[in-house]
C-alpha cells in the first residue's frame, strides 16, 4: 500500500446552527486515504459519518458550516476552490453514494435519464452516447436486462437495484475516490452481501480508493485496509484494520468490537455501550467519550486528549492510551 | 390501465355525484318557499290571481317531481330557462363570462409568475431575512379579508389619489377614455380590480410554493443530484422545482374548478360586471333560474376540471398509478 | 463490559418518560411566531369574556360600560345622526377609533365584535369539526361500502361551489325570517354545515395511515371491540390532525362569515365585524375608520388564529417525533 494519500483530511469542523444552539456535528476530525485503498470510517449514528463525507465534497446543507480544517485531494486544497471548480470535482473525482437507495434516485424522471445527466455533464458528449454507457454501467453492476432498466422508474425497482445503479452513477465518470455511506445498511442480509462483493470486485478492478461509511464493524473486518472510528463529531482512532481489530487502542473501539454478535461467543451476554450519544450542542467536557467510558479518570473530564500519532499509520485520541490493556472480543 | 378507461370510469362517478348536486340545488330551492310569492312580496298591485297565473306560467304549480325532472331535461338540452328579471338566463351568463374569465385568468397567471419564483427563492433561503419577510406577509396576506384590501385600494388610489377608476369596466363616456382609445381605457379600468385579485391569491400560493419546495429539497435525491456534480440551477429547477410543482397543479386544476364562481366578492366591490357579482345580485332577488344554472354550471366545470387535473397529475408524476 | 461507573458528575441522560403532549408543546413554545399567534388569541379572549358576551345579539342593546357618549345610548338623539359624533376624527379620550354612521363609538363595537367572532369561530367549526370527525372516523376505519358512500357524499359536499351555495342559503333564511334575533347561529350552522368536507377527508386520511399501525391489529386480534379501539387507539391518534384543522377552521370561517356579511347576506340584527363593515361601507368617504378598524382587527384576529393553527400543526407533526 502507497503511502500517498490522495484525500488529506485535519482538524475539519462542521457546525450546524440550528434554532436550538450550534450542534458541533464534527469538531476535530482528521483522516487520510491513499490511492486504490479502502477506509472503513466507523462509529454509531450521530457520530459525524455522514457530515464529515458531505464536508469533503462541499454539500453540507445549511444551516451547517464547515468552519476549520484543511482538506487536500490531489494536490488541491477543497476549501479554496469555487463552487464551479468544486462542480467539477463532484462526479467525477470524488464520487458519493448516498445511504438510502430507495431516495436517492429522483422519483420523476428515469433511469437513464439520471445517468446520463451526469455523464454529459462531465464528459461532455452526446445524450446517445452517454444513453450507451450508462447501459454498459448497468451491465458493470450486475443489473440484468439494462436496455429495460434504462427507461424504467426508481419506483418500479426494488432496493438492490436502486442501490446498484446508485453505485453505477458513482462510477459513471471513473472517479479516483468513492465515498459509500452506509451501501448495505437499508438493504436486507442477502442483499447486503452481493452489493459488498460488487463494491470488491469494482474496487479491484478499477483501482478506486473507496470510503466506506458503515456502524458495521464485520463489513469493516471483511472489506476495509484501514479504519477509522468517530464519536461524537471526533477522532478516536486510526489504524490498519488488522491493527485496530488486533489490539484497539481507545475503549470506545474495545467497545465497538465486543459487542459484534459472534456465533463463537455465544454463551455469552451481548454486551451494550451504556449511555446515550452525547448532546452536540453541550458536548461533554474533556474528552467526550467519559461519561460513558469504563476507564475514565478525572483528567479525562477536565481535558480534551490529543489525537497522538503512535507509530505505524496508527492515531489515538485518549489520555490513557499508554496504561490501558484493552482486549479484542474479535482477536482472530 | 389506458387514459380513457381510466377517463370513462370517473366520468361514471361523475353521475351520481351530479345528480346529487342538482338535487340539493333544486330542494333547497324549494326550501325557501313559493318563488313566485317570494319575488313579487314587495308589490302590492299583483293580484293573487295574476300570482296564480304566473305560477301556472312557470309551472310551478305542477308536482315537485316533475318540475325537477323537467329541470333536469331542460338541463341537458341546453335550456337554462329564462331569469325572473332579465331574460335568457343563457345570453345573461354569456355576456358576463368574459368579463370574469378575464379576471380570473391575469389573477391566475400573474399570482403563479410572481408566486413560484419567490416561493423557489424563499424555500432555498431558509430562515434568512428574505424567507422571515415573505413567509410572515403570506401569513399576513392569507388573513387580511380580500374584500378590505379592495375596498382599501379603492379609496386610496381610486379616491384619493384618482389615479385609477373606482369600478366598472370600462368608463360611460368615450370622452373619458384616456387618450380617446378604448382599450387603454379597458385597461386602466382592470388594473385595480386585477391587482388586488391577484394580491388576494397571492399569498397561499406563495406558502405552497415555499413549503413544497422546502419538503423537496429535503430529500435525498437533491443531495445526490448534488453531490454528482450537477449545477445548482439544474439541482433546483430539473429536480427541485419540477418535483415540487406537483402539488401545484392540484392547485391549478381546482382554481379551473372555480372559476366561472369568479370572485364575488371582488367583483361586487369593483362593480365588475362578471358571472360572480350577477350571481349576487341574482341571490338577492332570489331569481332561481339564474341561481340554478350558475350552481350547476360552476359545479359541472369543478367535477371536469378534478377530472383534467387528475390525469394531469398522472402524467407528472410517474409514481402515481391510473388504477 | 460491565455498566458505567463513571468518575465525571456528566452523568449519562438517560432521559426520562416524557408524554408526547409535553413534548409537543415544548417544541411550540420555541416556535415564536406560533406564540405570538396564541398570545393573539389570549389577548381576543379576554376582549370578548370581560365586554363582549352580553352585547352581541342585538345591536340596540350597548350596556353601560361603553365608551360613548351619554345622548348616544338610546340610539336616535339627534345629535349623534348629525356630522358631530358621526364624522369625529380620531381623538384619543372619548372615541379613540372614532364613532360610526350609527353614531356608535368603533372601539366598543370592536369589542363587541370580538365575542360574536368567537361565537362563529368556535360554533361553526365546532359543528364542522363533529360532523367531519364522525364521518372520517367512520369511513376510515370501517372501510368498504359505509366508506363508499360517505366519501360519495363528501365529494358531493366539496364539489358544490360552498360560497355561493352559503349566500343562497343565508337569503333565503334572512328573507324567510327577518327578525330572527337567532340571526348570528343560523349563519354559524350553515357555514358549519358547508364546511366540513375537507376536514372529513383529511381525518379519514389520517385514520387510514393510522390504522395500519401494528398494535392496532393487535388489538383486534385480542378481541377488543370495535368502539374500543375507535376510543382508545384511534382517536387519540387523529386527534392531533383534529386540533389543527380547527384553529384552521376558526379562522376561516370567520373570515368566511366576515365576507358575506360585508356583502349583506349576514344576519342584520348580529353584531360581528362584517356586519359592521357593511354599514360602514356606505360612509367610507366620509368616515374610513369605521371600516379600518374592524378590518384590521379582523386581521389581526384571524393572523391570530393562522399562526397557532400551523404552529400547532409545526408541533404536532408525528413525523417530527424526536
Amino acid at each position: 500500500m502507497s503511502t500517498n494519500p490522495i484525500l488529506r483530511v485535519e482538524g475539519l469542523r462542521t457546525h450546524f446552527y440550528t434554532f436550538a444552539g450550534v450542534v458541533k456535528a464534527v469538531d476535530g476530525v482528521g483522516l487520510y486515504v491513499n490511492k486504490g485503498e479502502t477506509l472503513g470510517l466507523v462509529g454509531e449514528s450521530g457520530s459525524g459519518k455522514t457530515v464529515t463525507a458531505q464536508s469533503i465534497m462541499r454539500i453540507v446543507p445549511t444551516p451547517g458550516k464547515i468552519v476549520d480544517g484543511n482538506m487536500e485531494f490531489k494536490g488541491k486544497d477543497l476549501r479554496r476552490l469555487t463552487e464551479a471548480e468544486m462542480q467539477r470535482i463532484r462526479g467525477k473525482e470524488i464520487a458519493y453514494i448516498p445511504q438510502d437507495p430507495t431516495t436517492t434516485l429522483d422519483p420523476v424522471y428515469t433511469v437513464g435519464e439520471q445517468l446520463t445527466e451526469v455523464i454529459v455533464k462531465h464528459q461532455h458528449v452526446s445524450k446517445r452516447y452517454a444513453l450507451s454507457k450508462a447501459a454498459e454501467l448497468l451491465r458493470s453492476v450486475e443489473i440484468p436486462d439494462p436496455h429495460v432498466r434504462i427507461n424504467q422508474y426508481p419506483h418500479e425497482l426494488s432496493g438492490g437495484t436502486k442501490q446498484r445503479i446508485a453505485i453505477a452513477r458513482a462510477l459513471s465518470c471513473e472517479p479516483s475516490l468513492i465515498i459509500a455511506d452506509e451501501p448495505t445498511t437499508a438493504l436486507d442480509v442477502t442483499i447486503q452481501a452481493q452489493i459488498l462483493d460488487l463494491l470488491k470486485a469494482l474496487r479491484e478492478k478499477f483501482d478506486i480508493a473507496v470510503i466506506l461509511i458503515t456502524h458495521d464493524m464485520g463489513i469493516v473486518a471483511d472489506t476495509c485496509d484501514r479504519v477509522t472510528v468517530l464519536y461524537a463529531g471526533q477522532v478516536c482512532e486510526t489504524g490498519t484494520a488488522d491493527q485496530v481489530f488486533e489490539k484497539p487502542k481507545h475503549p470506545y473501539t474495545e467497545a465497538l468490537l465486543s459487542s459484534v454478535p459472534s456465533l463463537a461467543l455465544r454463551k455469552q451476554k451481548l454486551s451494550v455501550i451504556p449511555g446515550n450519544v452525547p448532546n452536540l450542542i453541550q458536548p461533554p467536557t474533556g474528552c467526550r467519550f467519559h461519561p460513558r467510558c469504563f476507564y475514565a479518570q478525572q483528567i479525562c473530564v477536565d481535558r480534551d486528549p490529543e489525537l497522538e500519532a503512535i507509530g505505524d499509520e496508527r492515531m489515538v485520541h485518549c489520555h490513557r492510551w499508554r496504561e490501558l490493556d484493552l482486549k479484542s472480543a474479535v482477536a482472530s | 390501465m389506458s387514459v380513457l378507461k381510466y377517463v370513462l370510469r370517473r366520468a361514471l362517478y361523475l353521475v351520481p355525484v351530479f345528480f346529487g348536486i342538482t338535487l340539493l340545488v333544486f330542494t333547497i330551492e324549494r326550501l325557501a318557499g313559493d318563488p313566485v310569492q317570494l319575488y313579487t312580496a314587495l308589490n302590492p298591485h299583483i293580484t293573487e290571481a295574476q300570482r296564480q297565473a304566473l305560477r301556472h306560467y312557470l309551472g310551478l304549480d305542477r308536482p315537485v317531481l316533475e318540475q325537477y325532472l323537467q329541470w333536469l331535461i331542460e338541463l341537458f338540452t341546453l335550456n337554462l330557462g329564462y331569469s325572473y328579471s332579465s331574460g335568457l338566463v343563457s345570453s345573461l351568463i354569456a355576456q358576463k363570462v368574459w368579463a370574469t374569465l378575464e379576471l380570473q385568468l391575469i389573477g391566475l397567471v400573474f399570482s403563479l409568475a410572481i408566486a413560484i419564483p419567490v416561493g423557489v427563492l424563499s424555500a432555498r433561503k431558509r430562515y434568512s431575512i428574505i424567507d422571515v419577510t415573505v413567509t410572515n406577509s403570506s401569513l399576513i396576506g392569507t388573513s387580511i379579508p380580500v374584500f378590505f384590501l379592495g375596498v382599501a385600494f379603492i379609496l386610496v388610489f381610486g379616491y384619493h389619489l384618482h389615479w385609477f377608476p373606482s369600478g366598472g369596466l370600462q368608463s360611460t363616456l368615450p370622452s373619458q377614455y384616456p387618450y380617446g382609445n378604448l382599450v387603454l381605457d379597458l385597461l386602466w379600468h382592470l388594473v385595480l380590480p386585477a391587482t388586488v385579485y391577484t394580491l388576494a391569491l397571492l399569498a397561499p400560493v406563495v406558502l405552497l410554493v415555499r413549503s413544497s419546495m422546502l419538503e423537496v429539497l429535503r430529500q435525498d435525491y437533491i443531495l445526490a443530484a448534488r453531490a454528482s456534480g450537477l449545477s445548482e440551477r439544474t439541482v433546483i429547477y430539473k429536480h427541485g422545482l419540477r418535483n415540487a410543482l406537483i402539488p401545484i397543479v392540484t392547485y391549478v386544476g381546482l382554481y379551473f374548478g372555480g372559476l366561472l364562481a369568479g370572485a364575488p366578492v371582488t367583483e361586487t366591490i369593483f362593480n365588475w360586471p362578471g358571472v360572480g357579482a350577477q350571481f349576487v345580485v341574482s341571490t338577492t332577488q332570489l331569481d332561481f333560474p339564474v341561481i340554478q344554472a350558475i350552481v350547476v354550471l360552476i359545479t359541472l366545470m369543478t367535477l371536469i376540471a378534478n377530472l383534467v387535473t387528475d390525469v394531469t397529475y398522472a402524467y407528472i408524476d410517474p409514481r402515481i398509478r391510473l388504477e | 463490559m460491565p455498566a458505567t461507573i463513571t468518575v465525571s458528575e456528566q452523568r449519562v441522560d438517560r432521559g426520562h418518560g416524557v408524554s408526547q403532549w409535553a413534548l409537543a408543546w415544548r417544541r411550540l413554545k420555541k416556535n415564536k411566531v406560533a406564540i405570538g399567534g396564541l398570545a393573539i388569541v389570549g389577548f381576543f379572549a379576554v376582549l370578548a369574556a370581560f365586554d363582549g358576551w352580553p352585547f352581541v345579539l342585538t345591536s340596540n342593546d350597548r350596556g353601560l360600560f361603553a365608551l360613548y357618549p351619554p345622548q348616544c345610548v338610546a340610539g336616535f338623539s339627534p345629535a349623534c345622526l348629525t356630522s358631530g359624533p358621526t364624522i369625529n376624527a380620531t381623538p384619543s379620550g372619548a372615541h379613540p377609533f372614532g364613532t360610526d354612521a350609527l353614531g356608535h363609538d368603533v372601539y366598543s363595537e370592536i369589542v363587541y365584535g370580538t365575542a360574536a367572532a368567537f361565537i362563529v369561530g368556535l360554533g361553526a367549526t365546532g359543528f364542522a369539526m363533529a360532523i367531519a370527525v364522525t364521518i372520517g372516523l367512520a369511513a376510515g376505519y370501517f372501510g368498504g361500502w359505509i366508506d363508499n358512500v360517505l366519501m360519495r357524499l363528501t365529494e358531493v359536499f366539496l364539489v358544490i361551489p360552498f360560497f355561493l351555495l352559503l349566500l343562497v342559503f343565508l337569503q333565503i333564511m334572512i328573507k324567510l325570517n327577518p327578525s330572527a334575533t337567532g340571526g348570528l347561529w343560523l349563519v354559524v350552522f350553515i357555514i358549519g354545515a358547508f364546511s366540513w368536507p375537507g376536514a372529513a377527508r383529511i381525518v379519514r386520511g389520517e385514520v387510514l395511515r393510522v390504522r395500519e399501525f401494528e398494535y392496532i391489529a393487535a388489538s383486534r386480534q385480542i378481541g377488543a371491540s370495535s368502539s374500543r379501539i375507535l376510543s382508545r387507539h384511534l382517536f387519540p391518534n387523529v386527534l392531533h390532525i383534529i386540533i389543527v384543522l380547527a384553529t384552521l377552521g376558526i379562522a376561516a370561517s370567520v373570515l368566511t362569515e366576515a365576507a358575506v356579511s360585508f356583502l349583506g347576506f349576514g344576519a342584520p340584527n348580529s353584531n360581528t365585524w362584517g356586519q359592521q363593515m357593511n354599514i360602514a361601507s356606505s360612509y367610507i368617504n366620509q368616515a374610513w375608520w369605521a371600516i379600518t378598524f374592524p378590518a384590521i382587527f379582523l386581521t389581526i384576529f384571524v393572523m391570530g388564529f393562522n399562526l397557532l393553527g400551523n404552529g400547532l400543526r409545526d408541533a404536532l407533526d408525528p413525523r417530527l417525533r424526536e
